[in-house]
């Protein structure tokens, strides 16, 4: 039959076509940013985009290949202690509207919504970290917080992995400082801790703040990259290596005490984070806190255990130099 | 300190003295994340996420959600002694005294009391507001008590209290570290009376909880082998209306076939908490709860939960991979 003879091959091509537009399909990357010491990156795109930014340097621009993959750029009160709603609530939901098409506040929108079979990867930067614990920890009618004040659900649902960069999963001993009020040598960097504000608080080291406390594993699974470019004066208040905001312990997630000491050839691995499951090593770089969110600092990158980086085909030993100059946003373009 | 600060000025020094670094490595290939991502995710998908086995070796999840943490800080320049504190819970409910501590040492040795002054500490408030103020005392042993009384803490269903403490050397140094603590006045309590049963090839234990005020509640607890091996873990959560009440927590049949637990099994830990809001009121940790009757490993479940949204999650992920592998390949071809 005519009718039979052409509609076949042609339906057969549609629906080639659409396998392979589907499988062509690169991931929408999500930015979470991280503490703020006023609302501006929650009341002004520009501030919330600009956090990515140094210069002609362009965190966003990098990551996604120079904008060929699509991408939105979250706001959220980064004063707010991380579980808040305009913190974790705000997160999800612009999350959510991210994968159902919508536009950030600058116009920029994934490619394909989840419905279409598009996928998400979430980059968060510090606090964006914890906050992103809280989210996907408490995604479950079972637990602790579930829909605390938000889709944490949908957002699980919907986002294939995490990635942060100096989480605060831990805390960070720079929160520890400032709260003390009164060593005047923890000079951290300003924009990000000024004073013992309500974020600031929830940030600290001690157990009653931990996000751990408050969520389970997560459920996507988080992968772990950090600085240790320290900074004079601050790095000499936190403990083993450290980005100069945020120590080891708490940018990779270790069990155990938020102030122990770790380096590149001892940060804890795989089997010993914070949960049983749902945090991943990738790798460290030699930046600071504000490098790793700005793509500013092309420097060297080291193994650590169970990361991702392979010599001669075998995991490579912890601490090895790995590639002398890229930054966290290119090495997460590499990623995908 | 066990490490050496990498200064930015000392590496921009190295590198300008030697040049780029020769390196030969590469990172996992194309798309490797995206499938190890997507592995995993099918094997958590073969349980629910309110249940699941551990591992053979892995610790009791609740056990250490509760465990307590030290923050340790140096001096100025990392220098030693090192002052960690703690308290002796991660939460108080309320009408118990808090007991916080200190210790100062040197590369994990005491340090003498004659080599210190005083130890004092401050209570503040998530408001910033110091409540008020402590002496702690030298116990003998290295480790310097405080006790707060009951009385002067609470009103919310939860708070959070930052512990300031100072510790004044004989050499006149200072150390400081900021610890805390949660204060809890938790909206129901467990009664002690549990029950266990199989419902479509999964163990329930029921817990009772009497409830004072309406509220959401959440309930953990971890299955441990006769041997007091913690082999399994089931979470749950349930609003509640005053009274006496029942929460049931579900631990997947698939686990007992996982690791070849035969009953009856102890429940060994057990966690109860009022989430109405944050922070959450954490009651005090109960162990060894209630032993099960005997189940026969048919009774229960042996098939894998298939976690939908994980299922979905890990075939979009395994489509990432192919297309940044095929990506990869494309300069080859040309």
């Amino acid at each position: 039959m005519q009718f039979r003879r052409f509609t076949v091959p042609i339906l057969a091509a549609l629906a080639l076509l659409a396998v392979a537009g589907q499988a062509a399909a690169q991931p929408c990357l999500i930015f979470v940013h991280g503490k703020q010491t006023d609302t501006n990156t929650f009341t002004s795109y520009t501030a919330a985009r600009n956090y990515w930014v140094n210069g002609t340097h362009d965190f966003v621009k990098t990551a996604t290949k120079n904008f060929a993959t699509p991408y939105y750029v979250v706001g959220y009160n980064g004063t707010r202690p991380y579980w808040e709603s305009q913190a974790a609530g705000e997160v999800a939901n612009e999350i959510v509207n991210a994968t159902n098409g919508g536009a950030d506040a600058g116009g920029h929108r994934c490619t394909k919504t989840f419905a279409q079979g598009g996928t998400f990867w979430v980059i968060a930067h510090s606090m964006g970290g914890t906050v992103m614990d809280y989210i996907l920890g408490n995604n479950d009618a079972s637990d602790l917080n579930f829909n605390f004040n938000g889709p944490y659900d949908v957002v699980a649902a919907r986002i294939s992995l995490a990635i942060t960069t100096g989480g605060a999963h831990r805390g960070s001993q720079g929160a520890d400082a400032v709260c003390l009020q009164s060593n005047p040598l923890c000079s951290f960097i300003a924009i990000f801790i000024q004073s013992c504000d309500d974020a600031t608080f929830w940030l600290r080291s001690s157990d009653d703040v931990q996000v751990r406390t408050f969520a389970n594993p997560p459920a996507r699974t988080i992968y772990l990259t950090a600085g240790y470019e320290a900074i004079f004066g601050a790095s000499a208040c936190l403990n083993g290596e450290d980005d100069g905001v945020v120590q080891y312990a708490s940018s990779f997630a270790c069990n155990g005490s938020a102030t122990a000491s770790y380096d590149n050839t001892n940060v804890c691995n795989n089997a010993n984070k914070q949960e049983a499951s749902g945090f991943r090593n990738l790798d460290a770089a030699h930046e600071n806190h504000s490098d790793e969110r700005d793509d500013s600092d092309s420097d060297t990158r080291r193994a650590i255990p169970d990361g991702n980086w392979t010599c001669g085909g075998v995991p490579c030993a912890p601490n090895t130099v790995v590639q002398s100059s890229m930054t966290t946003a290119r090495f997460i373009s590499t990623l995908y | 300190m066990t490490t050496r600060k990498t200064l930015g000025i000392v590496m921009m020094t190295m590198v300008a003295a030697t040049g780029p670094l020769a390196v030969r490595s590469t990172a996992q290939e194309a798309g490797q994340l995206a499938r190890t991502t997507a592995k995993e995710y099918l094997e958590q998908a073969r349980y629910p996420k309110s249940s699941r086995a551990l591992k053979q070796g892995e610790g009791d999840p609740v056990r250490a959600k509760r465990e307590v943490n030290r923050v340790s800080r140096r001096g100025p320049d990392s220098t030693e002694p090192t002052l960690s504190v703690w308290a002796a819970k991660v939460s108080f409910e309320k009408g118990q005294p808090v007991d916080l501590f200190a210790t100062l040492e040197t590369r994990g040795k005491a340090l003498a009391a004659t080599g210190v002054a005083a130890v004092t500490g401050e209570i503040v408030d998530d408001s910033g507001a110091i409540l008020t103020q402590l002496a702690y005392r030298d116990d003998g042993h290295g480790v310097w008590s405080a006790r707060l009384p009951p009385d002067g803490l609470g009103g919310a269903l939860a708070a959070s209290y930052m512990v300031r403490v100072r510790a004044r050397l004989a050499n006149g140094d200072l150390r400081e570290a900021a610890g805390g603590f949660l204060y809890s006045d938790p909206a129901a309590h467990l009664t002690g009376h549990y029950r266990d049963f199989v419902r479509d090839g999964d163990l329930v234990i029921a817990a009772e909880v009497e409830v004072a005020e309406a509220g959401r509640f959440h309930l953990a607890g971890t299955l441990y082998t006769q041997g007091g091996e913690p082999f399994g873990t089931a979470q749950a959560a349930s609003q509640l209306e005053p009274g006496r009440r029942w929460i049931e927590l579900p631990f997947y049949g698939l686990m007992f076939h996982d690791r070849a637990a035969a009953g009856p099994y102890k429940l060994g830990t057990l966690a109860l908490a009022t989430t109405n809001r944050m922070p959450n009121a954490l009651n005090d940790l109960v162990t060894d709860a209630y032993v099960t009757k005997a189940y026969r490993l048919q009774q229960m479940r042996a098939v894998p939960f298939e976690r939908p949204a994980l299922v979905e999650a890990a075939k979009r992920l395994e489509l990432d991979a192919d297309r940044a592998q095929r990506e990869a390949r494309k300069p080859e071809q040309q």
